[in-house]
């Protein structure tokens, strides 16, 4: 169930999903921002969700490693089923804090603002995962954050401090330190809206080579061409609710999904 | 008989230093309890438990709402009592001394503590939400995060406010005199008014003073490029 500190990425044989939501309803206040919204990300695929601004896309990845709490539905990450605590209604009211930090190690994710930590170098912030949450020794870590710098062409900067980089290679940064913790499901959060266009093509380059590697990942972004060309599955929101679904071939194809999609092309 | 001529300081100068690191030695204890205190209050106050949340506002309201040296005489009293009875509850005698000291160790402890949990309270809410956010995803404990991320991002906010207490803590050991207990600046008065030499006195427990303030100062200016390595210099 663990994963296992191989340096060399090997996709899963298993078919079983690294994720999947039933029916979750988020709110926020009076605002309803998912409305039932079900989903699985099968190991090896890459799913994007997509969507105009306000869809509640960014609510739905970030549900899946619990920074939100859904307030009803059901989730399993990695084969566990989320034990939440309902009250008799029914509605999510706490979660147990010790399987939370256990899962969201299996569960990693690339921000939109890159959440670099300032005051660590790009190696210490590689490392510090691994070290604090899987407890591993420096040296492996080390080892693993090198790897993974390697990965994503950073590893000449391992001693620069995040905010000496530019923002494209702040993200760089940010995807080895959501590699070197070995996930079972990468979690992107609108990558490359934060950066300058002419950075946006290096940090997509280097998610298209994980996709590529056949890692199981769920981004959400506004980066049509690129959603439709790396996804194994396509999912459009469209206020809380899923619109459309299907394999980009499919989702292209359907006269009804394209409606919808046009404003967001 | 020598009292105007700088022999006079140099009968006095053994008193005087021991005074010094008296003074020292209560403010450096002061400090490092006042850090603890500060962070507690500050967990405290930024907690999603309102009782806690209450209890650290009524402390840090009322402690520096009250000037310095009536809590120190109004402490002094109250805490030296409880000392007391507690040593000779224990059958330990001749304690006075120790409880001069434990005094003003704690009354000027309990005083930093309420300052430095408004520093600390505003160090933490200055970082930026992603940098705690991010610590979350990735399986954080509390501890982990606390120590690994929240300290180390408040530092560089929470740094000259730090340091500004620390130089207003040294003034204020002053304050421990009118409780009688032999720091510098006791000492001094002792000095001044044994020989008359007032200005000669003074103006050397000012120069002390000086020396104490001056060389922490260029300390804070060592952690804080420290703490802020991370961060380009301004232009």
């Amino acid at each position: 169930m663990t994963s296992s500190l191989q340096h060399a990425f090997r996709p899963r044989s298993s078919t079983a999903p690294a994720v999947v939501a039933n029916q979750l309803i988020k709110h926020f206040g009076d605002l309803e921002v998912l409305k039932g919204v079900s989903l699985d990300v099968p190991e090896g695929t890459v799913t994007s969700i997509i969507g105009a601004s306000g869809s509640g896309k960014s609510t739905l990845l970030r549900c899946m490693n619990l920074l939100e709490r859904p307030d009803q539905g059901e989730l399993a990450i990695a084969d566990e089923a989320i034990r939440f605590d309902r009250n008799p209604q029914g509605d999510i009211i706490g979660l147990d804090r010790r399987q939370l930090q256990r899962l969201r190690a299996k569960v990693t994710m690339v921000f939109q603002q890159f959440n670099l930590w300032p005051h660590l170098t790009v190696l210490g912030n590689v490392i510090e995962a691994p070290m604090r949450v899987k407890k591993l020794s420096r040296k492996r870590a080390t080892a693993l954050g090198e790897h993974y710098l390697e990965r994503v062409g950073m590893a000449d900067r391992r001693d620069a401090y995040p905010a000496f980089l530019s923002g494209g290679q702040q993200q760089r940064v940010a995807i080895a330190r959501a590699l070197a913790m070995e996930p079972r499901l990468l979690l992107f959060d609108e990558p490359t809206s934060a950066l300058d266009p002419e950075r946006v093509n290096e940090v997509l380059g280097v998610i298209r080579g994980l996709a590529d590697e056949g890692r199981t990942m769920l981004l959400v972004t506004h980066e049509m061409h690129f959603a439709r060309e790396v996804s194994d599955q396509l999912v459009y929101l469209d206020q809380g609710q899923i619109a459309c679904s299907g394999t980009p071939e499919d989702v292209f194809a359907d006269p009804r999904c394209r409606q919808f999609m046009a404003p967001a092309a | 008989m020598t009292s105007m001529t700088p022999e006079g300081l140099i009968d006095w100068a053994g008193p005087i230093l021991s005074g010094a690191l008296t003074t020292v030695q209560i403010a450096v204890l002061a400090y490092a309890i006042g850090l603890l205190l500060g962070l507690l209050g500050a967990g405290a106050k930024l907690s999603p438990w309102a009782p806690l949340r209450g209890l650290a506002t009524a402390y840090s309201t009322l402690i520096r709402a009250v000037p310095e040296l009536l809590l120190i005489l109004l402490l002094y009293y109250a805490g030296a009592q409880a000392l007391d009875a507690l040593l000779a509850y224990l059958g330990m005698t001749g304690a006075v001394q120790i409880t001069g000291f434990a005094t003003a160790v704690g009354v000027l402890a309990f005083v930093q503590g309420a300052y430095m949990t408004e520093v600390f309270r505003g160090a933490i809410l200055a970082i930026p939400s992603g940098q705690l956010e991010a610590a979350d995803a990735f399986g954080f404990s509390r501890w982990a995060r606390f120590h690994r991320i929240v300290l180390p991002g408040m530092l560089p906010n929470a740094l000259p406010g730090m340091s500004n207490l620390w130089l207003i803590l040294i003034k204020d050991t002053a304050l421990i005199s009118v409780i009688g207990f032999n720091e510098l600046f006791f000492t001094i008065q002792q000095a001044a008014a044994s020989s008359r030499a007032y200005f000669l006195f003074y103006a050397a427990a000012g120069v002390i003073y000086l020396l104490m303030t001056l060389s922490s100062t260029a300390l804070f200016a060592r952690l804080e490029r420290y703490v802020r390595r991370g961060q380009p210099t301004e232009a």
